[in-house]
């Protein structure tokens, strides 16, 4: 396979990913705020894209490996080539639209990694993946991301609600409304700046691979501006779908729960990413959105929903990393074999589209739950439960 | 190396700063309702008087103007609070602490 073609592919599919890795993540910022009223839905996405947009042109110092070491790449490791940085984001996409899919957040950065390591374990057998740093890196901050997020939301909550008697003091829950805004735009800068680099660090570092551009020099703007519109673009596209799950169905959110959950997530992001300890931004909002139910009342947090989205980033890794690896398999058979490749991620997410065009989420049901749409249930007000 | 002492000082630092941010919020949410009506409320069931029931307080008038001292914490909170939103923009930016 002619080695530019590769390359193109992996600019596009590059792109497609960033795209994705926007739309999922629109929820981590907004999702507590669409659910509260703070902010309309449409509002809310066009403020976390802008902020997205900016941030992604404020963080461009791309990584030195494109893997973050779990697979052992450079001096005395494999070579990750571009048929494999191609292999892996055909894994990450196709599970971060199943997610999508299914209302599930999910890391969209163990998504790539996982893409990566089944790539990697295939195109150079098992040794090329440093399953220490797979432990240490993916799998124990996926363990304590919603502890310490939730945690600390649980505790901010309680305190939130305790201060304010329950938040029935005269202007409380308005106040909250615009805190819970400030905190949610917060975490989106801060997710500009991480997410749009890894894609432009994945593109260039195929671009140094192929030899299109020297080792060591920095991305090219083109592609600083083209990671920047495909996330804003996928944020902005609302990712709905997984909204209507962190903001309604894990617990129903409430003003003061609202801004507890955003400014833990926050502070827990910033503080983890200062302290060498970085945690996936969806586990610790979602941990904390989990830890603002508990800090009202114990009993209004729904346990099947986060045991399903704990479900989802258990396999997040292995099922992007067997995706990839299968279609290594088949490039590796040669120009059609990418062709196949090309053409079968092309039709997943067509297929996924449609399934989803079978039960929309938008704008203007993402408070909405499903069994009141179909008529099962009646609607139940969002205001303060008796 | 897993660094558990790094996981350690992240989880307290984390508490004390959302914790903190929350609460000094919460507060000055707090101060800015003193001699409203959920505060007369609060004063009524004290003794013993019923209070108004499920009223909207934010559509009822103060009862009383609220005291300088109130107003003069309840701006210092959110002075805090603005810091703390300021410094976080500091910390997400990097070309601001490289």
């Amino acid at each position: 396979m002619d080695a530019l073609a590769i390359v193109i592919l992996v600019v596009v599919l590059g792109l497609v990913f960033d795209f994705t890795n926007g739309f999922h993540d629109t929820a981590n910022a907004m999702a507590t705020s669409v659910a509260t009223g703070a902010l309309r839905p449409r509002v809310a996405v066009l403020i976390s894209a802008a902020l997205n947009l900016v941030g992604a042109f404020l963080s461009t110092e791309v990584a030195a490996t494109v893997s973050n070491g779990i697979v052992k790449e450079g001096q005395g490791g494999i070579q990750i080539t571009p048929v494999m940085i191609f292999a892996g984001l055909v894994g990450a996409i196709m599970w971060n639209l199943a997610t999508w899919y299914l209302g599930l957040p999910s890391s969209s950065t163990h998504a790539l990694f996982g893409g990566l390591i089944g790539a990697a374990i295939i195109g150079s057998g098992w040794g090329a993946v440093d399953w220490f740093n797979v432990l240490s890196k993916i799998a124990l901050p996926a363990l304590f991301a919603p502890l310490v997020a939730g945690t600390v939301a649980l505790v901010a909550t309680y305190a939130a609600y305790m201060i304010t008697r329950r938040a029935t003091s005269r202007g409380a829950e308005r106040g909250f409304r615009y805190g819970q805004t400030v905190s949610a735009s917060l975490v989106s800068l801060a997710h500009g700046t991480n997410d749009a680099q890894k894609t432009m660090g994945v593109i260039t570092l195929t671009f140094i691979a192929a030899g299109l551009q020297k080792a060591g020099t920095g991305p090219q703007f083109w592609v600083i501006l083209a990671c920047a519109l495909a996330i804003a673009a996928g944020t902005y596209s609302g990712g709905w779908r997984i909204m209507r799950t962190v903001g309604k169905r894990i617990t129903e959110v409430t003003p003061p729960q609202g801004f507890a959950a955003e400014t833990s997530s926050a502070a827990t992001i910033l503080v983890s990413s200062h302290l060498g300890f970085p945690l996936s931004t969806t586990q610790v909002t979602t941990g904390a959105i989990v830890g603002s139910g508990l800090g009202k009342k114990l009993a209004s947090v729904r346990w099947a929903t986060f045991g399903r989205m704990a479900l989802a980033w258990l396999i997040t890794v292995p099922a992007a990393a067997l995706v990839a690896a299968v279609a290594t398999l088949i490039v590796k058979t040669g120009a059609i074999g990418t062709v196949i490749v090309v053409v079968a991620a092309v039709a997943g997410m067509a297929a996924f589209w449609m399934l989803s065009r079978r039960h929309p989420v938008s704008h203007e049901t993402v408070n909405v739950d499903e069994d009141v749409l179909a008529g099962r249930r009646e609607p139940v007000s969002v205001g303060e439960p008796k | 190396m897993i660094a558990w002492s790094a996981l350690g000082i992240e989880f307290v630092v984390s508490l004390v700063a959302a914790g903190g941010v929350v609460a000094v919020f919460a507060l000055g949410l707090r101060l800015l309702a003193v001699g409203a009506p959920a505060e007369a409320r609060a004063a009524a069931e004290r003794v013993g008087a019923d209070g108004p029931g499920a009223v909207d307080q934010a559509e009822l008038p103060l009862t009383h103007p609220r005291p300088p001292w109130a107003s003069l914490a309840a701006c210092l909170c959110f002075a805090l609070v603005i810091a703390a939103v300021l410094y976080g923009i500091y910390l997400i930016i990097p070309q601001f602490h490289q």
